[in-house]
């Protein structure tokens, strides 16, 4: 056991509508990270993750709230610290964020080193300018970016180079941990594996130590990342290690996810097209019982009657479902076999 | 389709405006259905009167007299001839004529006007007194007269054949008409403009030509932005910088320019309301042609567009099924502000005095005109011009809410 | 500095550009229509005339001046080479001054009256679309439909109701005119206070329904730019929100500068209205003077210097919106 980078207990946080409805996106979830691994989180659009990604922040601003829960850093318990003390301890210094479309992520009228000077004068009043720069210049080397980058506009760099150049400047200050929410979604292939490997190496020279990312695409995560975990309606329904969450995965959720993705033999592309029949609940008024009943084939009348936990399935998996692991793994089995 | 309906009616500020909006139409509408009289029809000779309802003096003397007592009908009936001002005025000329100020008592009616009787006197020369106060002393002084008198007042009408004149009733202080029992009783809720016509039924029609107006303008604006936005997105090239060049000549010379060169140049027996709508339109279809081709531009690599093109499609099937549909709400949006654009561009002109030839129907631009043309804003007849300007602003005032609404409902970004 | 000056030569040139298609338009959108546009004219002016001598020679001043008898083309470099010596002929409701005359009395005072009025109104404007976008809540919620509503507002209608409130009603402020009618235009203080008090009536409802309209675009503009994704990543990167809130409204004002380029056009058309309402001595007045009177060649003159000055406005902003924008730079250089 590594020691915890980043623990999370029972976070809960909540969209406040203009017409003052509650949304709790992300609902009663724990996770850990531990140094030197990184954790994936997966779900289709709408699923809460990435307003996880926001809620792990510890930094709220309208329309998203702050409810109950812990978020510990290094030891630190950050969920209740004065906002404007998160600012400037945490964010960027002990946990960093890459945006969902990098492509958007710098201000447009704004030179890169420009940028990157007020990310260092928000923690560190008294750098000068000189040092910046060459703070800049020395990380932009390390990983491989030319350093005319610091002296241009954001529409003067491709959309490759502008997400290389947001990882870095997330990673400038070097935090703890990185929070990656779909970084390469946008991206052409080649452009892709780039920052793909661009994050494994900023985990590999120790420049960050552990990381999330967050995506829809769970090959992707397969390739990158320790454990994986699967969110629907903002709850975790099921945790696992990646090689154990592709293959046997429990949950008919995440069986939907890899049953519509993950079928390489067969073409991937055709099995894309069967993606799990329904929409995901409207989360204003979630049902009482399990979220996934009205999409779920295994349904039963007592699904729908109380909040299903989160039950331990050994060998440090979970999953969120009244049936037992055995028969749904059996049914997957089946399945796969039948096509 | 039901959808986006319904979703565009959940927005408050659509359905505020098309609300208003709705309301203007029905009362331009129905109003003219049930007070039928001519719009343009000269019915009061002298300008400007009040809103009110004009009782007939005639049929009131025939009309059945009901005696009714009212303990302060002579103290309201003094007030009206006699107010603050006056009584004032009558202190300051007593006192300048040489009365003491101490028995001056300003607020005993009676004893007022008893010095001002027996002491007034049009020819007494007081110092410093101007030509227009010594005519105000006199019509004043005439007004007065008879002011506590308790008698009626006889009426009287000629006698044909002898032209003797014959009484032929008393009208005495208590009498009262019933109005309902008055055979002419003219409403006059705006009163009348300058040339004597009813202001409400002119604003009506107005608001009805004008909107008219409007929607000419407007449709014709849009389309030929829509076509001319089309076609020089979707085809791109040369008829592309050709299209783009002009647009933006016209973007930068200014469009009032045009509309004024333009309307002189027609003069005016030609320029009916119809013609100075197709004018409005014809040089405002800028901003229509440049949004639509830009959204066009970010529609025409889409795969659905591509796909179609692959298909064999021709470039109207394409334009009218792959394009269109998309920037419905835009040119929806385009169509609503070029109507009220186009309201606005008339009464623009109007005032300028290039509106509609004035002899056949009014528009809210010429009611604007002849009230500032009459100086009914220094007169103080608000009842010409601040209607005109209340409708203008609320039919602009809802297209615009109706736009906000749409624009919040289409680009969500602005929607919280 | 490349970028910059291909920027201002590509501009230079579109002004020049626009600048010839304003001359062609008002030189032969007049001579477009059918007809014979003297014949036209001293018909109209020889309304009401009996004297057949006068309505001659009328039409002998017209045909000279507009040259009928020549050519098209040679007519319009006749009319170009004129107005380049500032030689408009002479105005035939105000005969015997000469339209450049009647021209160079008025168009300070629209100048003077409308440019400042105009941007007064934009920054006004601008501040609170951005204090709306920003604040949110009540603030946002009074402003917005108030904007919508003001800006609904023709700027006549604007000018007629301050009128009425503040000159007629209140008469705190004079209701027509540049100067007391008593006064000879003179360097005296009592001139000067005279004008500066005229002024205020005209300038404030060209601010206000300005405000509006601006408010409006800015706060679209902000709540857009608020919403961007780069708001989101400098948060979390933990810059002070106050340093965010000036990135975003430097970027929401960009666009408001170019749109205050487009929309200078149809402003100062609207303001020209409202000068009549207040019978200010300024162009506005001048073009009505010029259409009761059938004033052909005083319409023909003022549209074409509102339109120069339209346009040389137009040049500025979009001259010093390269400055602002580093994008502009960025792009013009390759």
């Amino acid at each position: 056991m590594g020691n915890a980078v980043l623990e999370v207990n029972e976070l809960t946080t909540k969209y406040i509508t203009r017409f003052g409805e509650n949304i709790y996106a992300v609902d009663h979830v724990s996770l850990k990270v531990e140094e030197g691994k990184s954790l994936g989180i997966a779900g289709e659009s709408g699923c809460g993750k990435s307003t996880l990604a926001l809620s792990l922040m510890g930094y709220y601003f309208p329309p998203l709230y702050y409810t109950s829960g812990q978020i510990i850093i290094d030891g630190q318990n950050i969920s209740g610290m004065d906002p404007d003390e998160v600012r400037k301890a945490i964010l960027g210094k002990e946990i960093a964020y890459i945006p969902q479309s990098a492509m958007n992520a710098l201000n447009p009228t704004q030179r890169i080193i420009n940028f990157i000077e007020d990310v260092i004068e928000a923690h560190k009043p008294y750098a000068t300018k000189k040092e910046i720069y060459d703070q800049a210049k020395s990380l932009f080397e390390v990983l491989g970016l030319p350093a005319e980058v610091l002296n241009k506009y954001p529409v003067e760099l491709s959309g490759g180079m502008k997400q290389r150049t947001v990882i870095a400047i997330s990673v400038i200050l070097s935090p703890q941990i990185l929070i990656a929410d779909e970084p390469s979604s946008a991206l052409d292939v080649t452009s892709q594996k780039m920052v793909i490997k661009m994050l494994r190496n900023l985990m590999d020279s120790g420049l960050i130590k552990s990381m999330i990312f967050i995506t829809h695409e769970l090959p992707l995560l397969y390739n990158v990342t320790d454990d994986i975990m699967v969110m629907y309606a903002g709850q975790i329904v099921e945790k696992a290690g990646a090689h154990e969450m592709v293959f046997t995965p429990i949950h008919p959720y995440s069986q939907g996810l890899m049953g519509s993705i993950m079928v390489p033999e067969s073409g991937l592309r055709d099995k894309k097209l069967t993606a799990i029949p329904g929409v995901p609940p409207n989360l204003k008024n979630p049902p009482s019982g399990c979220r996934f009943a009205e999409r779920c084939k295994y349904v039963m009348p007592e699904c729908r009657v109380t909040s299903i936990p989160l039950r331990d399935a050994g060998g440090g998996r979970a999953y969120r479902c009244i049936l037992p692991k055995e028969f749904l793994m059996e049914a997957y089995e089946r399945e796969r076999g039948e096509r | 389709m039901k959808h986006t309906i319904r979703q565009v009616f959940r927005s408050g500020k659509f359905v505020v405006g098309f609300s208003i909006f709705m309301g203007i139409l029905l009362i331009v509408t129905f109003y003219p259905l049930i007070i039928r009289d001519a719009p343009l029809k000269i019915i009061g000779q002298g300008t400007f009167f009040a809103p009110g309802i004009y009782v007939n003096v005639y049929d009131s003397m025939g009309s059945p007299h009901y005696t009714i007592l009212l303990d302060d009908a002579a103290a309201k009936r003094i007030a009206d001839k006699l107010d603050d001002d006056d009584r004032q005025a009558i202190k300051e000329w007593l006192v300048a004529a040489g009365i003491s100020e101490d028995a001056i008592e300003i607020e005993n009616t009676e004893s007022l006007l008893d010095l001002w009787v027996n002491n007034f006197d049009p020819t007494t020369r007081i110092p410093g007194m101007t030509n227009a106060d010594r005519n105000y002393y006199i019509r004043l002084n005439t007004a007065l007269d008879g002011l506590l008198s308790t008698e009626g007042a006889i009426v009287a009408s000629v006698n044909p054949e002898t032209g003797a004149l014959e009484e032929k009733g008393v009208i005495r202080q208590t009498d009262y008409v019933n109005v309902n029992q008055v055979p002419n009783v003219r409403v006059l809720p705006l009163g009348t403009d300058n040339f004597g016509r009813d202001v409400l039924t002119e604003l009506v029609q107005a608001t009805a030509v004008s909107l008219r107006i409007g929607i000419v303008a407007g449709l014709i604006a849009t389309f030929i932005g829509l076509v001319l936005g089309l076609v020089s997105g979707y085809i791109g090239g040369l008829v592309d910088d050709v299209i783009m060049f002009i647009t933006n000549l016209f973007i930068v010379i200014p469009s009032f320019v045009l509309l004024i060169l333009i309307s002189f140049s027609i003069g005016q027996e030609q320029r009916g309301a119809f013609t100075i709508a197709v004018v409005i339109g014809f040089t405002s279809w800028v901003w229509t042609a440049r949004a639509v081709r830009s959204q066009v531009i970010s529609l025409r690599n889409r795969d659905h567009v591509n796909l179609s093109k692959l298909s064999g499609h021709s470039i109207a099937h394409i334009i009218a099924f792959d394009i269109l549909p998309y920037i419905a709400s835009y040119v929806v949006m385009a169509l609503i502000l070029q109507i009220s654009s186009g309201i606005l561009a008339e009464a623009g002109l109007s005032i300028l005095g290039l509106g509609p030839r004035t002899t056949d129907v009014p528009t809210l631009g010429l009611m604007m005109n002849w009230a500032m043309i009459y100086q009914a804003h220094i007169l103080g007849k608000w009842w010409a011009y601040f209607p005109v300007i209340i409708v203008i602003a609320l039919i602009a005032f809802s297209m615009n809410l109706m736009n906000t609404g749409l624009d919040q409902v289409f680009n969500p970004a602005l929607r919280d | 500095m490349k970028g910059y000056r291909n920027y201002f030569a590509n501009k230079l040139i579109w002004f020049g550009i626009t600048l010839v298609a304003a001359f062609v338009l008002n030189f032969f959108l007049p001579r477009l229509m059918p007809g014979n546009p003297v014949a036209a004219i001293v018909a109209r002016l020889a309304q009401g005339m009996s004297n057949t001598a006068g309505v001659q020679a009328i039409y002998e001043q017209y045909a000279k001046l507009f040259g009928t008898d020549k050519t098209m083309l040679e007519q319009f470099f006749l009319y170009v080479r004129n107005v380049f010596r500032g030689d408009f002929g002479y105005s035939f409701s105000q005969y015997p001054r000469t339209v450049a005359d009647v021209i160079r009395a008025s168009i300070w005072w629209t100048i003077f009256l409308q440019f400042p009025a105009i941007i007064v109104g934009w920054v006004l404007g601008n501040t609170l679309g951005a204090m709306a976008a920003y604040r949110k809540g009540g603030f946002d919620k009074v402003l917005l439909p108030v904007s919508i509503f003001v800006s609904s507002l023709p700027a006549f209608g604007m000018a007629v109701i301050l009128l009425v409130i503040f000159g007629v009603t209140l008469k705190w402020l004079p209701t027509s005119g540049g100067y007391g009618y008593d006064l000879i235009p003179n360097l005296s203080w009592s001139f000067i206070w005279s004008v500066i008090v005229h002024y205020q009536l005209p300038f404030w409802s060209i601010v206000l329904i300005t405000i509006g309209g601006q408010a409006i675009g800015m706060r679209s503009m902000a709540i857009y730019e608020l919403n961007a994704d780069y708001v989101k990543y400098s948060r979390f990167m933990g810059i002070k929100d106050g340093k965010i809130v000036r990135y975003v409204f430097r970027n929401a004002m960009l666009p408001q500068v170019t749109g205050l380029a487009l929309a200078v056009g149809t402003m100062v058309g609207g303001a020209l209205v409202a000068e009549i309402i207040f019978s200010y001595p300024g162009l506005g007045s001048t073009i009505l003077t010029a259409v009761l009177g059938q004033d052909y060649p005083l319409i023909s003159a003022t549209t074409l210097i509102v339109t120069i000055m339209v346009l040389i406005a137009n040049f500025v902003i979009e001259i010093i919106y390269g400055f602002l924008d580093p994008r502009i730079k960025a792009a013009q250089a390759d």
